[in-house]
């Protein structure tokens, strides 16, 4: 009767334990980066210390960079380009670190999720428990984030997350010039975000992106600042006028129609109607 | 000197107060939600315990079950109804506590979040005490304010109630297109907590008040933590394949060789009215 009611016991403290057994931890060493975030003005650009498009100099290989300007001419041509947003599918890293919409940091000790207000980016999920990279990752646009914060000026505060991203798929640009990533997908982004102690509304994000499409490793910095409200509700289907069919991209006019994204181009194969409008 | 150097020094150490400030401050007041939660409810019908489509019985106004009823005809001929989700369209409220995909519930103090990588369906609720905004931008999941509870005087919360509104539409509670009104004045309260026997089984009672019912309407869903410790969480891009179009007030699908054709029985060919007279090819003239 006794061993019976120990047993109760115990297995009555182990079911408490596991619902309210959230490890204590000192939330005070992380940095407040709650809220609401955006990138500094300007447009939206791989590196932000130089201008958009050409201006970037990208250290493509040559067979990368003739792709990136088959992408631009056809840009110029009333197309989209390698650039894949008409159809509102993710951006994915690091075009998302760019942060061409406002962002929200939520730090918790075994993860720290960045959200995105548009639907043009997956919502991050950056794993600082200590794990290892799993043997098998399905490929997603966003990748597999492992981070380790960090107390580099050993002041018993955490200012500095370290962050390795691995195991995207395609297709994927770093811009909206369509500015390519390698098809193979092998990309590894690296990123050291930094709290800034002096002015706490700010964060810089040192951004390294390994891909085989560049002759090296393509670093960046980026800076964040903190902004008032809350994320909006931005569903890139809600608006879209971009219709590919067949891999031609039309548009759709204000008044529902179907028309050409370019000069002379050519409508759908209708085919399978049995009926002309 | 010293006198700047100490107001200097105040400033700094205020600035790094309010950089590290801890808005988590007991944990252990909070139920370990952490984890992969997966739906054990039926995801085909917003109530669990009645069958989909018409076997559902809301309490529809009658002109909402008319209504309805189109949606359903129109949906056996080949077209969506009153279901917007087929344009990747996120579910909204209610609809998005179906949890089409494994869910993931961060609580902190001021906030709750529940995250659903569906269709841009993740929650926000606000648990720091604040009032219902004067003005609210209205969204397909909707503003969410929440309380903590410690029902029973445990020491510890165990319920969250959440109310939510402001929202847009078009939504539908499920698949079956059941609609929510379009004046769009929906309040939608939850009550959500853990199996008291087994903390690895959430529910989530959800009552849905709304102009196209004729009484408010509750429905208990259900959901299970996945006992692995570092699950698998999928990223979900429903325009990655979506085959549907919809140009003007007609949906097509892309077919499997990338070319448009009708939905429905005897659908006509969108109107090339904008491309040179001529050009177009495939239909029989």
């Amino acid at each position: 009767m006794l061993l019976r009611s120990s047993l109760g016991a115990f297995a009555l403290l182990a079911t408490l334990l596991l619902a309210f057994g959230v490890q204590a931890h000192d939330e005070s060493k992380y940095p407040n980066w709650e809220g609401k975030w955006n990138r500094d003005p300007g447009p939206p650009r791989y590196d932000p210390s130089k201008p958009p498009r050409r201006g970037q100099q990208p250290p493509l290989t040559p067979e990368y960079q003739k792709i990136w300007e088959a992408s631009l001419a056809d840009q110029a041509a009333g197309g989209q380009g390698n650039d894949t947003t008409h159809r509102c599918i993710p951006v994915g890293m690091p075009r998302q670190a760019t942060s061409g919409f406002p962002i929200e940091i939520i730090v918790t000790t075994k993860a720290t999720y960045i959200l995105f207000e548009s639907s043009f980016a997956s919502p991050r999920k950056i794993h600082t428990d200590g794990r290892d990279w799993p043997k098998e990752v399905e490929p997603t646009f966003a990748g597999y984030s492992i981070g380790k914060w960090l107390d580099t000026d050993g002041d018993g505060r955490f200012d500095t997350l370290e962050v390795e991203t691995r195991h995207m798929k395609g297709p994927r640009q770093v811009d909206n010039s369509g500015l390519p990533l390698h098809e193979d997908n092998k990309t590894i982004v690296k990123e050291r975000l930094s709290f800034n102690k002096t002015n706490p509304d700010t964060i810089t994000n040192e951004v390294t992106t390994i891909d085989n499409a560049f002759t090296r490793p393509w670093t960046v910095m980026k800076n964040y600042r903190r902004m008032q409200g809350e994320l909006a509700e931005d569903n890139c289907n809600e608006s879209n006028n971009h219709v590919d069919i067949g891999g031609q991209i039309y548009y759709l006019s204000a008044d529902g129609y179907l028309m050409p994204a370019k000069k002379g181009q050519q409508p759908p194969d209708l085919r399978y109607f049995s009926q002309a409008q | 000197m010293s006198y700047r150097r100490l107001i200097s020094a105040t400033a700094l150490a205020g600035v790094l107060l309010a950089a590290f400030t801890a808005v988590r401050a007991d944990d252990s007041k909070y139920p370990n939600l952490k984890g992969q939660w997966n739906t054990l409810s039926p995801r085909g019908s917003f109530d669990p315990d009645k069958p989909p489509g018409r076997g559902t019985l809301a309490p529809l106004t009658e002109e909402y079950k008319a209504i309805y009823e189109a949606n359903v005809k129109d949906q056996l001929a080949g077209g969506h109804g009153t279901e917007p989700s087929y344009m990747c369209l996120p579910p909204g409220m209610p609809r998005a506590m179906i949890a089409y995909e494994s869910m993931e519930v961060v609580v902190t103090s001021e906030t709750t979040y529940i995250l659903i990588d569906h269709i841009h369906d993740h929650r926000r609720i606000h648990t720091d005490g604040r009032p219902w905004p004067a003005e609210i931008e209205p969204s397909f999941r909707g503003h969410s304010i929440g309380k903590w509870i410690d029902e029973g005087n445990t020491g510890r919360f165990n319920v969250l109630e959440v109310e939510t509104r402001g929202f847009k539409g078009p939504r539908a509670y499920d698949t079956s297109g059941l609609p929510l009104h379009s004046d769009n004045k929906t309040v939608v309260k939850e009550r959500i907590y853990q199996d008291k026997a087994d903390p690895n089984i959430l529910y989530d009672e959800i009552t849905t008040i709304d102009s196209a019912l004729t009484r408010p309407w509750k429905v208990t869903r259900k959901y299970q933590r996945d006992p692995n410790p570092f699950p698998w969480w999928r990223e979900v891009v429903c325009t990655e394949n979506n085959q549907h179009v919809r140009i003007g007030e007609e949906n097509y699908m892309i077919g499997a060789d990338g070319l448009l054709m009708p939905a429905k029985k005897g659908q006509v060919p969108p109107d090339l009215r904008y491309f040179r007279q001529g050009d177009a090819t495939g239909a029989t003239k």
